[in-house]
């Protein structure tokens, strides 16, 4: 009772959970135009994840498997699926989710195993998989259990929170769900002990597996976390495929109009975060601009936003890569490093980028 | 060539002994609009106040009209033809406008509609759109400065001094304000015009007049500055000197987050900030008068309330943080130095063990409801010693203390609470240079320490001298955030002003 006075009167004084605020990008995540320098190395029809072994690229293309070569891209397997997921296993095999509804393991000692359930039910919108330390299982977000992996915005209105962590079993082709009731399990690392995972809905990184489960690494970010992958000399790449506002905030919490919207609008169209934007006018949250002292400041808040976090052993994050909201390389889904090289895929724009890490250290650590 | 209708001559004065300005050669022509620019302590309130009769000259001279004259009061200066509109205006808030316009001189017998008619038909010869009858309180920042105005005019002022007039008017107001002055300009009144807003001292201005550290640093014709030269001038101090002189060549890397503002708003004074501060490292906060930071800080600090509706939110080590007084904001790690430590810094009559003390009752509550002269005396030994307060002893009152050892007194009673962020508000206003490199030094040790440490500075060099990181404020928001690498102190200017 007390408790729903209190969210009735946060509501109307725009409080605590009801209140609309984003924290601020600043400090390591100031933003800079790093990601919208960078080189493009390759475009894609339907780019999804990137995988490495350390040697090699590899991208997923709709349901094409390719290594990013030299000269451009090879295909390596075409399958008959969606690609939604991708891992390099250290046994020269790959781990593939197909339409975010199966798990298959192609190549290496484990080729033809596949997963299609964990826990009596079945996966819906597998978005990520990795290896974990030891090898010898898999760790997997399922992010959503109503919604299929395309329908991320779905999920997003909808306040979903049926996401979960999965542990397969290589070799035993058994399964375990480390945690369930997570707001969009999108990307997961093995951290010693623990398993990070990131919440995309709320907004920060847990742990799992070690001594104190649900133990939070990083919190209050002021975007979308997506998949998490390990950094040369230690660390994590965390990318983020869109940026908070307080306008998306403000629909999110207004369940009605939500519903209204979800039944009667364009979902291209809805007050929602996207990984790219400005195609329509018919789009909202088009822009503006503010005179200040004679000078004419644009200003828009970012519909779609790309972003990289360097993340340190700790999971503080040491520095960010951005292309900010008049960029165009937007909807960061994956960041791999191989060879001393920082490869992203921005989904938004359907390109591969490539950064040198050496000389981004040099330009953003101090 | 005519004589000029004021004119100050190598005008020094100092406070205490410190020059707040020094040798200022300074002339204002006749129906002439002269801007008056500087960063915050340039010395140009005190210069205006010198003009005004609110402050007297401490060596050098001021003529009117060729004659030497020398104001005592705001009175005087009055009668010398010389208004000051000050930003926080003077009128009586009570009174209606034509009350206000004749204040001071009333006669034996008033007729109070007879006042309205005069007072009517005044507004309405200048064109302002004020009615006569209006309390002043229920009048808006405009109308406000407007019989402010009135009242220099009907005063037959022939200077009128308006300090910071665009601060609190919109941007049409602004403009109005802008004909009024152009107007004033054409019945032959001087104007001199004190603004932070560049554009405005180069939109309206005949000339400029650029003052540095209590100096003057140029004065000339308004279209041989644009905005470049004009900041240049402002803060090309010699770095060479002092201990300003040294830049930062490394800054520390950021720890947790401690302290997340969200999208705070307090009033007209905080619209809409963000910022965080991290463990480790000291965050400057650097902005104009009025850009709000001393007000965001105080609502993290619980001193001020944020808006009841639709605030903001502050998190504090991630958890969100409501506080209606400082006192459990006190428990909870924060500590707030403040800006004016003779009003809210220190019990001045206690001595200095208590006053520290009291730093530590506070953090402890209702957990030390009897409270120990022992322990007092132990406070106040031990942070004596910490922070070099030079004292005869322990028990000397705070108020006997010179300026730099008063403001120790005022830290080591926040330092006594142990604070995980603590919050430096202008740390060395109106200290002397010794205790000013010791409190630098104990503001760095601090970061050091691994401590979330804030400094509010209104002077640039401190800023840059101290911060790893600084953030920039204006209007009530954080609008920029350097590096202390990157910044120069023209980016940060820049920064506060547009």
């Amino acid at each position: 009772m007390i408790a729903e006075v209190k969210s009735l009167l946060d509501r109307v004084l725009g409080r605590g959970e009801a209140s609309s605020t984003v924290p601020p990008m600043d400090g390591q995540l100031k933003p800079n135009q790093l990601l919208e320098r960078a080189a493009v190395v390759a475009e894609f029809a339907a780019p999804e994840d990137l995988a490495t072994d350390g040697s090699s690229v590899f991208v997923a293309d709709g349901k094409r498997l390719l290594r990013l070569g030299e000269h451009g891209p090879s295909e390596i397997a075409h399958l008959d699926g969606a690609i939604t997921a991708l891992c390099r296993l250290a046994d020269g095999g790959f781990a593939v989710a197909l339409d975010g509804t199966r798990l298959r393991i192609l190549g290496g000692g484990h080729d033809g195993k596949s997963w299609e359930r964990a826990s009596g039910a079945p996966f819906v919108a597998l978005n990520a998989v990795a290896a974990s330390g030891d090898g010898r299982s898999l760790l997997v977000t399922d992010g959503s259990r109503a919604q299929p992996y395309e329908r991320w915005s779905h999920d997003l209105m909808a306040r979903g929170h049926g996401g979960r962590l999965v542990a397969l079993d290589l070799a035993g082709g058994g399964e375990r769900e480390i945690a369930g009731g997570l707001a969009y399990a999108f990307g997961a690392a093995p951290a010693g002990a623990e398993v990070w995972v990131s919440e995309s809905w709320r907004h920060r990184l847990v742990a799992f597996g070690g001594a104190r489960p649900g133990r939070t690494v990083l919190e209050n970010l002021p975007v979308y976390p997506s998949r998490l992958s390990p950094a040369g000399g230690g660390g994590y790449w965390l990318t983020a495929f869109t940026a908070r506002t307080q306008l998306v905030e403000f629909v999110l919490r207004e369940p009605a109009y939500c519903r209204r919207m979800m039944r009667e609008i364009d979902p291209r169209y809805w007050i929602a975060p996207r990984l790219s934007s400005g195609h329509t006018f018919l789009e909202p949250m088009q822009g503006a601009h503010i005179k200040t002292m004679g000078i004419l400041k644009p200003w828009a808040p970012p519909r779609s936003y790309g972003l990289v976090i360097r993340l340190g052993e700790d999971g503080l994050p040491r520095y960010s890569l951005h292309s900010r909201v008049d960029g165009m390389h937007h909807g960061v889904v994956a960041a791999v490093e191989c060879r001393g090289a920082l490869y992203v895929l921005a989904k938004g724009a359907g390109k591969i980028l490539r950064l040198p890490v050496t000389a981004i250290e040099e330009e953003l650590l101090p | 060539m005519t004589t000029p209708i004021l004119e100050l001559r190598q005008a020094t004065k100092r406070y205490a002994g410190v020059p707040a300005i020094e040798n200022i050669d300074f002339e204002l022509r006749r129906a002439e609009i002269h801007a008056l620019v500087g960063e915050n302590g340039a010395g140009k309130s005190t210069l205006t106040k010198v003009m005004a009769g609110v402050v007297a000259l401490s060596s050098g001279k001021m003529l009117v009209e060729g004659r030497e004259a020398e104001p005592r009061t705001p009175l005087e200066a009055r009668q010398l033809g010389i208004a000051m509109v000050f930003q926080e205006n003077s009128l009586v808030p009570t009174m209606t406008v034509a009350q206000n316009l004749f204040l001071g001189q009333e006669k034996f017998y008033n007729r109070l509609r007879g006042i309205y008619i005069a007072a009517q038909q005044f507004l309405q010869s200048l064109n302002f759109d004020v009615a006569p009858t209006t309390t002043v309180s229920l009048l808006g920042a405009a109308k406000k400065q407007m019989v402010e105005i009135a009242r220099a005019v009907l005063h037959n002022a022939r200077v009128i001094i308006f300090d910071e007039p665009t601060a609190s008017l919109t941007p049409e107001e602004k403009k109005y304000f802008f004909d009024l002055v152009l107007e004033l300009k054409r019945r032959g009144v001087s104007i001199i015009f004190i603004s932070h807003a560049l554009e405005e001292a180069l939109q309206i201005s005949d000339r400029i007049t650029v003052l540095r550290d209590g100096r003057h640093v140029v004065t000339d014709d308004t279209r041989t500055f644009d905005r470049a030269r004009i900041v240049q001038a402002m803060v090309g101090r010699d770095l060479s000197q002092t201990l300003y002189g040294r830049r930062k060549q490394s800054a520390r890397p950021p720890g947790q987050r401690v302290l997340s503002v969200q999208n705070l708003r307090m009033a007209a004074l905080v619209k809409n900030t963000s910022l965080s501060v991290f463990a480790g490292q000291i965050t400057g906060v650097f902005g104009l008068v009025g850009a709000g930071r001393t007000e965001t800080f105080k609502v993290v600090s619980g001193v001020m309330k944020r808006d009841f509706f639709h605030g903001g939110e502050v998190f504090l080590h991630g958890k969100r943080t409501r506080y209606r007084v400082p006192a459990p904001a006190v428990r909870d790690g924060i500590a707030y130095v403040t800006e004016d430590r003779k009003v809210e810094g220190f019990f001045e009559t206690m001595s200095i063990a208590r006053n520290i003390y009291m730093g530590l009752v506070a953090k402890l509550g209702r957990k030390r409801a009897i409270l120990s002269q022992h322990e007092s005396q132990a406070a106040g030994e031990t942070w004596i010693k910490a922070l070099n307060v030079r004292a005869i002893s322990k028990d000397v009152k705070v108020v006997e203390l010179s300026g730099g050892n008063q403001q120790k007194v005022v830290i080591a009673k926040s330092l006594v609470q142990e604070p995980d962020l603590i919050i430096f508000d202008e740390p060395t206003r109106g200290v002397d240079v010794g205790a000013i490199a010791e409190i630098h030094q104990l503001i760095n040790r601090l970061a050091d320490e691994g401590k979330a440490v804030v400094v509010i500075s209104s002077y640039l060099p401190e800023i840059m001298a101290l911060s790893d990181r600084i953030l920039v404020a204006r209007q009530g928001k954080v609008v920029e955030e350097f590096s202390a690498l990157e910044a120069t102190e023209e980016k940060i200017m820049y920064a506060a002003i547009h």
